[in-house]
């Protein structure tokens, strides 16, 4: 079920939000049970046969932490056991479902051969669920998890806000929630959630879902092998970076305002990543919930082993300004690299998705790099600071449209072809009927080498509309956390102490303005909601 | 700072009221003429957001018009026949235009002409044919294409069992979508703008698409896209064409056309539409023109089978090879084609009062095994004349798409020969 869809909105969303108040009233623990039963419904209303993949997962994974929360303290070498047994089972469950056919076609290509597999049907929210589940073992290892039953950790797993698409989330951050949370009408929070709920629906429905149908065609193009010119190339490079923007922010919105109808914070998971000035600022950013997963459960261990080693062995280490090479490639560019190999072969089983990763990954290394040599080059961090940040905003603005294509593209080669297309490889053009309104003008630009074709003007300049309304919202207007931050809406979020005017302008508050509002906001979400779509988050 | 109920509660009202508000901006507008609401001036008269919901509006039209004649083809038709004027003879009204444009095929004719004669009344239904149908085989789908799912039978003559749930969808989507609302919005501010589309009750279209474009960038610019466009039509069509034995694809579904108009009483009149001599050079070079020989002798076999006339226009008359104003110029117009495909709504007039009016044939003719050789021997003549001996030199195909066939066609245009 969508969550942008009449049967979610009208239909699920306010049966379980009733009967949540309502059994609320009697009992917390039928409440809670309740919402669990209702995420499975949830989840098992896109396709019932995903509940009988995923359940075994979960009381396996339940037994296995029992074992662990048994042993982690009276039999380290034991609980250390089933720690990687637990992992090693999640990896080949998320391997089996959703990287077996990646790895046929790999083999196939690599050695020319002609195996074929079983088409496999990917359980939905997989990655998320998996990620989040081994998360929880690793907690339980550390004993980090506190106490917990098969109830508290059925609907840590299971509630159906955050259970397709993230944010993900640890159970020590959400299990405390829901043992205090009111389980009943608290309008703050209601309203609260209406705001983001709304937010996200406009977000995704009027402002990433047009971009999508803008850019497909090109994308099409692209991957039948058609060149697309620097003006098509563009429109394809940025309408898709702020369709997934908008998407993704639209879907985070949305999981935090249906969170809170419950009573419940999540995370913070998208936080105006284009405005980044550094692709490490953006990554800290974009994702915030994966980002935290990666590091936390990847990167910072790698890094660590890898520094032991290195002492071990009386090798320099890290050392700001003074590292040397060796120490940077190693305990730096290394772990970087294989967690964002990890991050993209996450994003999907395919050569596009394994190459965005290590681009990332490449980038964040020259960034990191940048960082300590520009210590020796330019100490005066404030005067850096001032001078620098457009044009580090402008690098990584660049860097991650070009990333997206990546993202997007069905192979590498429609990749490298629209790549080829943004530098201008393919000339630039312009439809014939704009050419042909531009009077003396058009001379001009013939002798620039723009050529006029017979694509549709209109397409051009609803695209160019909506790109620029898309990207000033993204890079000028605060974000819905800031806007709300004096409700809390995400996890830790609290007022900046100091506030633009823009954004002392537009904070919410529970007034009768921001009602007839986000009204207006809601009511155009709401008759938008005729053609269905998905998240695109959702097939990850 | 307000309560957070009083927050609710005016959120509450203020979506209410503003649901209310669009869906009856969107009843009284009708901006797809779904409802029927009653046309009104300066708000409602003129339809222009209907031009990308054709279909939708055409299928609520046509049950209320209750028309006796119904028009079955193509954008060609739905831009280039006027189902209310003066050339109509009295016991044809009312004639409802039931042309597509988009995605028309063969079996999209003979599914209109169903849906046209279930809504009854229908006594008489003309089909104009495209013949770069005929070149390529349909590939048929087990469920109708969205658009068709609102027709009362399924392709097979059976009940539609989507309809009911396809109207309910129509009724909800015209009337509570940011989608209508916005095509209400627009259709108020198009009324008192200077050539506003306009998609009538009677399913014929005004030619403002056409109009604006030739106002921007010149009748030659339209006809030079359009011919680009035919001529990779044609190279696709040559390349089924060259395998293709036997009857030609599409035919049976014109055969079930014409069982289909006799089982249930209705005049059955087939017309192979005009094209530009542009067109027709662009098929002939692609070596496709044994295929339109074939296929009208074979029309002209399955008609004289049954009481069904077959007119065919696709011939080089002073209609056919008007020409086309120079590049740049956009002031001077064109009398009979839009580009080499549709023609204007002055050459549709022509062509029914000569069908139906009674009137001396200008061009084309009524088709019949017995005269169907001599007439393609005559159109092979005209071309040669037109195209080979140089009295048609304002052919833009030559300079488009220039190709050596044993005649050397001479290309000019108006600007440098003047007007025929």
């Amino acid at each position: 079920m969508l969550f942008n869809s009449y049967p979610f909105i009208f239909g699920f969303l306010p049966i379980v939000l009733a009967g949540f108040y309502v059994i609320g009233a009697y009992k917390r623990d039928w409440a809670m049970l309740w919402l669990t039963v209702a995420s499975l419904l949830f989840y098992a209303w896109w396709r019932p046969v995903n509940v009988l993949l995923i359940a075994p997962s979960i009381l396996i994974n339940y037994g296995l932490s029992r074992l662990l929360e048994r042993n982690h303290q009276t039999r380290p070498t034991r609980a250390k056991a089933i720690l990687i047994a637990g992992i090693i089972f999640n990896v080949c469950f998320l391997g089996y479902f959703k990287y077996l056919n990646f790895a046929e076609t790999a083999l196939n290509d690599a050695f020319g051969i002609g195996f074929i597999l079983t088409q496999l049907i990917l359980p939905l929210g997989i990655s998320f669920i998996t990620f989040q589940k081994i998360a929880f073992l690793v907690d339980v290892h550390a004993g980090r998890a506190g106490r917990f039953s098969l109830a508290d950790y059925g609907l840590f797993v299971l509630f159906f806000p955050q259970l397709i698409a993230g944010p993900i989330v640890h159970y020590r951050e959400m299990m405390p929630q829901f043992h205090a949370a009111p389980c009943r009408f608290d309008p703050e929070n209601v309203a609260v959630g209406l705001s983001l709920f709304f937010f996200g629906l406009a977000k995704k429905l009027i402002l990433a879902d047009p971009l999508s149908r803008l850019v497909a065609p090109l994308y099409a193009q692209a991957a039948a092998g058609v060149p697309q010119s620097a003006t098509e190339a563009w429109i394809a490079a940025l309408g898709f970076t702020l369709q997934i923007y908008f998407d993704f922010s639209g879907y985070s919105d949305m999981a935090l305002g249906l969170a809170r109808f419950f009573g419940i914070k999540l995370p913070v998971n998208f936080n105006s990543p284009l405005q980044a000035t550094s692709i490490i600022d953006f990554w800290s950013r974009w994702h915030v919930s994966l980002t935290r997963f990666l590091s936390a459960y990847l990167y910072n261990p790698l890094t660590l082993t890898l520094t032991r080693r290195r002492m071990a062995k009386g090798k320099p280490i890290f050392g700001g300004g003074g590292t040397s090479m060796a120490a940077f490639l190693n305990l730096l560019a290394m772990p970087t690299m294989l967690t964002m190999l990890v991050s993209g072969i996450w994003h999907g089983a395919g050569y596009t998705f394994v190459l965005w990763g290590l681009l990332h990954g490449l980038l964040l290394c020259i960034n990191h790099f940048w960082r300590l040599i520009r210590m020796r080059i330019w100490s005066d961090t404030k005067t850096y600071k001032r001078r620098m940040a457009p044009v580090g905003f402008l690098l990584t603005f660049l860097s991650v449209v070009a990333a997206m294509v990546l993202f997007r593209a069905a192979s590498v080669s429609a990749a490298v072809l629209l790549w080829k297309g943004l530098i201008g490889l393919y000339g630039v053009t312009l439809p014939q009927t704009i050419f042909s309104r531009l009077g003396a003008a058009a001379g001009w630009l013939a002798t620039l080498g723009v050529q006029p074709v017979w694509t549709s003007g209109a397409v051009l300049l609803e695209a160019i509309a909506r790109i620029g309304i898309a990207l000033l919202i993204a890079l000028l207007l605060p974000n819905t956390l800031q806007m709300l931050a004096a409700f809390e809406p995400a996890i830790g979020v609290k007022p900046a102490k100091t506030q633009p005017r823009l954004l002392r302008a537009l904070a919410w508050t529970p007034s009768n303005t921001w009602a007839i509002g986000l009204a207006c906001i809601a009511i155009a979400g709401l008759l938008s909601l005729g053609e269905l779509s998905e998240f695109l988050y959702w097939q990850f | 700072m307000v309560n957070p109920i009083a927050f609710l509660r005016t959120w509450l009202v203020s979506v209410a009221a503003l649901a209310i508000l669009v869906a009856a901006v969107n009843l009284l507008v009708d901006p797809y003429d779904v409802f029927g609401t009653p046309r009104l001036a300066g708000i409602s008269l003129l339809k222009p957001a209907a031009k990308n919901h054709t279909m939708l509006a055409k299928t609520y039209q046509e049950a209320r018009a209750h028309p006796v004649t119904v028009l079955i083809g193509s954008s060609t038709t739905h831009i280039g026949i006027d189902a209310f004027g003066p050339q109509w003879p009295e016991p044809m009204l009312p004639v409802y235009n039931y042309g597509i444009p988009g995605a028309y095929t063969t079996s999209t004719s003979l599914h209109t002409v169903q849906e046209a004669v279930t809504a009854g009344g229908i006594k008489n239904a003309i089909v104009f044919l495209d013949f770069q149908n005929f070149f390529v085989p349909e590939v048929p789908g087990e469920i109708p294409p969205e658009d068709e799912r609102r027709f009362r039978v399924m392709a097979d003559g059976t009940p539609n069992p989507h309809r009911q749930t396809q109207i309910a969808n129509d009724m909800f989507l015209s009337l509570a979508t940011a989608g209508a609302f916005v095509d209400s919005v627009t259709t108020i501010l198009g009324q008192g703008k200077r050539n506003t589309l306009n998609l009538a009750p009677d399913g014929s279209s005004t030619e403002a698409d056409f109009i604006d474009a030739a106002q921007a960038d010149g009748m030659h610019d339209i006809f030079v896209h359009k011919n680009d466009y035919e001529v990779e039509r044609a190279t696709r069509l040559k390349r089924v064409m060259t395998a293709w034995t036997g009857r030609l694809p599409d035919l049976d579904i014109i055969a079930a056309l014409i069982a289909y108009a006799g089982a249930h009483d209705v005049k059955l009149t087939l017309v192979l539409a005009p094209h530009h001599a542009d067109a027709l050079e662009i098929y002939w070079r692609a070596g496709l023109w044994p295929r339109v020989e074939q296929l009208k002798t074979e029309l002209a076999t399955m008609a004289a089978a049954s009481d069904v006339t077959l007119w065919d226009f696709m011939d080089y008359s002073s209609f056919t090879t008007e020409g086309v104003p120079a590049a740049g110029d956009r002031r001077r117009p064109t009398s009979w084609f839009w580009e080499s495909t549709h023609y204007k709504k002055q050459l549709g007039e022509f062509m029914i009062e000569q069908m139906f009016g009674g009137k001396p044939p200008l061009f084309g003719t009524i088709l019949t095994p017995d005269n169907v050789a001599a007439r393609n021997a005559e159109v092979r003549a005209q071309r040669q004349s037109v195209v080979c001996d140089g009295t048609g030199e304002r052919l833009l195909t030559a300079i488009t798409h220039p190709i050596a066939d044993g005649c050397t066609p001479i290309a000019r245009t108006l600007a440098e020969h003047g007007p025929t």
